[in-house]
């Protein structure tokens, strides 16, 4: 599984919670479980595989809420077996979406930092 | 001064200067008098930018000090002060490199270094032309000019000084503009940035220029550019108002 960093991944969601998305790229909790299912894709990923990130920014009830009710509702991740999820064909095209996010507050905010530095 | 008529356009050349230099001082000190916090981030690239135009108007001032002693024929004075306004146009890239690097990468220590690299590529020009054998000066109606005859010096004047940071200057407007910022910084970086390549475009056609009318219309050009890098700051309303980038500011209303 390739290494997430969540710190990063807070910042980028605290960038679109200022520009009022409150939802999805906003929303921490989401960015942290898709990019874990995606980063098993092919695999089983275990609740434990996505706590381990999740535990320094969320406590345990609410990642399991955000899983039930918008990654198992809308079928981004299907349940296998007891706390193991795997990642559906949806779920891949949102992890897509949260990592072009990350693009996008990349190329935002160099841009932003360049505009402030001109004099 | 019966002669002196002869060379009217001289007298054209030398008000082209010193119209340069009055509007690049003028423009400096617009500049200056924007006096932002000194711990913001754009309070180094200001410093570099306000520097680049002092020079380019102790180059021109310098330069219309020549023409002035040309048209009055003194060509001793033509002479020095042709190597004289060597030196600044030797280091006008200094300052513009600090200002493009610092606005790229925000690393004042990469601005720095960059900088002292342009300052060596500028003193090894000046080494090159200073003993070099010279032609000239040839005074004629339009221009007085003067060839050197190092081929070194103008190696690097091309090469190191003129080209690189003219690529530099498209290369950072080219990355600003593909990532689409407002209309109204677009404005500004894009003139900004066009100003001051046309400025440092038209030094370097000025130095190589071996034809008089050609110096005459680099001039001209510079003079055209130093008003625009003006107006990149100082737009007029009515520009503003077609181009869609003026600042709306308004009072809190109750609902």
């Amino acid at each position: 599984m390739s290494r997430i960093d969540v710190l990063r991944e807070q910042e980028v969601a605290a960038y679109f919670q200022s520009l009022g998305i409150n939802q999805g790229p906003g929303d921490i909790q989401y960015r942290l479980i898709v990019l874990v299912l995606a980063s098993n894709e092919g695999g089983v990923t275990q609740f434990s595989d996505i706590r381990t990130y999740t535990d320094r920014i969320a406590d345990r009830g609410s990642v399991a809420s955000k899983l039930k009710t918008v990654f198992l509702l809308d079928g981004l991740a299907e349940r296998v077996q007891r706390g193991g999820y795997v990642v559906t064909d949806k779920g891949l095209a949102a992890a897509r979406f949260i990592q072009e996010s990350g693009k996008f507050y990349k190329r935002s905010t160099k841009i932003a930092a360049i505009i402030e530095r001109m004099p | 001064m019966g002669g002196f008529s002869g060379f009217g356009g001289l007298i054209l050349n030398a008000t082209i200067c010193a119209a340069i230099t009055l509007s690049a001082l003028a423009f400096a000190w617009t500049l200056h008098t924007q006096d932002p916090d000194p711990k913001s981030k754009n309070a180094p690239s200001l410093k570099a930018l306000i520097a680049f135009w002092v020079v380019v108007a102790i180059a021109f001032l310098i330069t219309f000090v020549r023409v002035t002693a040309a048209f009055f024929g003194y060509p001793d004075l033509d002479v020095l002060c042709y190597y004289l306004a060597a030196v600044p146009l030797g280091f006008l890239p200094v300052p513009l490199v600090f200002f493009i690097v610092y606005v790229a990468t925000g690393d004042k220590r990469s601005a720095w270094t960059m900088s002292l690299l342009f300052t060596v590529f500028g003193t090894m020009y000046l080494l090159f032309l200073l003993p070099s054998e010279i032609v000239g000066p040839d005074v004629t109606y339009w221009a007085t000019t003067i060839t050197s005859e190092s081929d070194f010096a103008l190696t690097i004047y091309l090469s190191a000084l003129f080209i690189v940071p003219t690529a530099m200057i498209i290369a950072l407007l080219g990355s600003i503009l593909a990532r689409k910022p407002s209309k109204r910084s677009q404005y500004r970086v894009a003139l900004t940035l066009v100003a001051i390549s046309l400025v440092f475009d038209f030094i370097l056609v000025d130095a190589v220029a071996i034809d008089c009318v050609m110096q005459v219309a680099a001039r001209i050009f510079v003079l055209i550019s130093v008003v625009l890098a003006f107006l990149a700051y100082h737009p007029p309303e009515r520009l503003q108002e077609r181009l869609r980038i003026q600042e709306i500011a308004g009072c809190e209303v109750d609902d």
